[in-house]
């Protein structure tokens, strides 16, 4: 079997004295979406830093293309691995396109001009997150979910085998948030990307992850098909809501979150 | 890059404000024969000694040094600006001007007659005592780096005016005179000091143009985009730091320029690095020069500190912003 594009073992993190993430391991493969979904504060955008290095490992180890991310450079790191943040306010007026080029940092020698490559993959980039009418825009004037979508637009253009995403629908209204997770599905599918991505919304993420990742105080809670983490038990215990029920969707037979009450 | 013409269209106009500096004095040199007969040396008399004198050794250094110390504050209040993600950061605001004015103000008490040395002395260990309050957490905070220099620098300057206060009253008026900024009495020395560290500035800045482009987008951004973020930090605020030190030391405390430079750069030619840096330090060298020359030319008998006139252009300059912006 393939080895797996990232490799997250017994991995700990915190802030302070507390630990937020406490052991958790688990395999992305190639060709994989993976949605993490569990309550607030359950240390899913923990999670995230901790996979990519931003925040250090207190113990364990992770894995990305089977290097250890230790041992990886910043610029090499970020061939690797992509990540789409929750939103950091932008201060400064660069336009749209400049923006998402400076995604391709670490593809470009350090005083090279953008080349050919360089401008496809930011052209590429910037019609899947439907952009192209804005290119020319001060990201400072973009509403939130155009927002959200340039950093989708500037994860994308890293064109990294992993990509992991923060959220990466919370603005965005039904039609892009569909949209959005068909091409993240398309992407895994055609271009074989690990893709690792948190979401709130559960019965998006049900119906577009491979494998569904339940977290619960800084631990899995679940780990599988939504099928099989997608249970009565396993929400209402972990959301804390008795009212949460699972049934399937009546389009595509998929499991859905609905409220009995 | 698309910015290119307004880079040189600003080029041109800093190169036409040093000409007219260079030109504009009680000793008039508006003089299109006299001036060729200077630059040729083809024919030599008394009035012309005089004006080559004045010309080599009083007003081409003054305004040289001018315009070194306009590209130094640009750059270090450009360096700030995007490291702190805070388009009103500069060189006063972590207390580097204010650290550099005690250090100097400290050793003329202690009966010293150099206050270069000393002014550096005082501005770098500001800078470094800031990183050091900060070093665990300079990534993640910021804002408490910030209010470190601000608190350091208040802490500076009273000190500063403390010490001011020993001296005798005619003393007491040429070191106000300095604190506030000046370009008077100083030589080819102090321009051989400023103009390389100008320079090494600017090379600097445009080789880290890129890195500084994605960590004015965040840490955190910046971190995923593959740029070292800590060493960036530290390198812009230590490159910040040295710039604005040696021009306090040779220069005095010269407000706003550090503020003015960049934001006028950024709404000619945008926020990108590649041009906003060479752009703010173009802007930076023409605003001191022009503030130099008002600074020796609106009074008649006497020369206001440049301080003052570019605490007055940044007054009107960040009034009409805000104007704009209503």
């Amino acid at each position: 079997m393939k080895s797996p594009a990232l490799s997250a073992k017994d991995v700990r993190a915190g802030y302070g004295e507390a630990d937020v993430l406490r052991g958790i391991s688990f395999d992305l493969h190639a060709g994989e979406v993976l949605g993490v979904i569990g309550p607030n504060g359950c240390g899913k955008s923990t999670l995230v830093r901790a996979l990519t290095g931003l925040l250090n490992l207190r113990g364990g180890s992770v894995e990305i293309g089977g290097r250890n991310l230790v041992a990886l450079g910043a610029r090499e790191r970020a061939r690797l691995c992509a990540v789409q943040p929750q939103t950091e306010a932008p201060v400064f007026d660069f336009d749209v396109r400049h923006f998402v080029l400076l995604g391709r940092h670490a593809r470009r020698s350090l005083l090279g001009w953008a080349g050919s490559a360089d401008r496809t993959a930011v052209e590429n980039a910037l019609a899947c997150a439907d952009l192209r009418g804005l290119a020319e825009r001060s990201v400072r004037e973009l509403s939130a979910g155009e927002w959200q979508r340039a950093l989708l637009a500037r994860a994308l253009v890293q064109e990294t085998p992993v990509l992991m995403l923060d959220e990466p629908v919370a603005h965005l209204d039904p039609g892009h948030r569909h949209e959005v997770h068909v091409m993240l599905r398309d992407l895994a599918r055609n271009q074989d990307k690990a893709i690792l991505c948190v979401s709130h919304d559960l019965n998006l993420a049900a119906e577009f992850s491979d494998r569904l990742m339940v977290m619960e105080d800084g631990a899995v809670r679940a780990l599988g098909t939504s099928d099989e983490v997608m249970t009565d038990e396993i929400l209402q215990e972990v959301f804390r809501c008795p009212s949460l029920r699972a049934a399937a969707n009546p389009f595509t037979g998929r499991p859905g979150v609905f409220f009995a009450s | 890059m698309k910015h290119c013409p307004r880079i040189v269209l600003i080029g041109a106009g800093v190169i036409a404000v040093i000409s007219a500096a260079l030109c504009i004095g009680p000793t008039d040199l508006l003089d299109v024969r006299k001036l060729w007969d200077l630059v040729t040396g083809a024919t030599r008399t008394a009035e012309l000694e005089r004006a080559a004198l004045v010309l080599w050794e009083l007003r081409l250094p003054r305004v040289l040094l001018a315009a070194a110390a306009g590209v130094n504050l640009a750059l270090a209040g450009l360096l700030l600006q995007s490291i702190f993600r805070n388009p009103l950061a500069e060189p006063y605001l972590l207390g580097l001007s204010s650290g550099g004015a005690l250090g100097a103000v400290a050793a003329l008490a202690a009966g010293a007659t150099v206050t270069i040395w000393p002014a550096l002395a005082g501005s770098l260990a500001v800078a470094a005592i800031v990183v050091l309050l900060c070093r665990k957490r300079i990534a993640a905070d910021l804002p408490s780096l910030l209010l470190a220099g601000v608190a350091l620098g208040a802490l500076a300057q009273a000190f500063t005016t403390a010490l001011v206060l020993q001296f005798d009253p005619g003393a007491m008026r040429s070191i106000l005179f300095w604190l506030m900024g000046s370009f008077a009495g100083r030589g080819w020395p102090e321009v051989w000091m400023l103009i390389p560290a100008a320079l090494v500035g600017c090379v600097l800045v445009m080789l880290l143009h890129r890195p500084l482009d994605i960590i004015a987008l965040g840490g955190e951004s910046a971190h995923h985009l593959g740029v070292r973020v800590r060493a960036l930090q530290l390198a812009g605020i230590a490159l910040a730091a040295v710039l604005a030190a040696l021009t306090v030391a040779t220069c005095g405390t010269i407000g706003f320029v550090g503020l003015m430079a960049p934001h006028l750069a950024r709404i000619m030619v945008g926020p990108s690095h590649a041009a906003s840096a060479p752009a703010a330090a173009m802007v930076g060298a023409g605003l001191t020069v022009v503030s130099d020359l008002a600074a020796r030319t609106l009074l008649a008998r006497t020369e206001l500190p440049v301080g003052v006139v570019t605490g007055a252009l940044g007054c009107v300059f960040f009034l009409a912003l805000l104007l704009r912006k209503r």
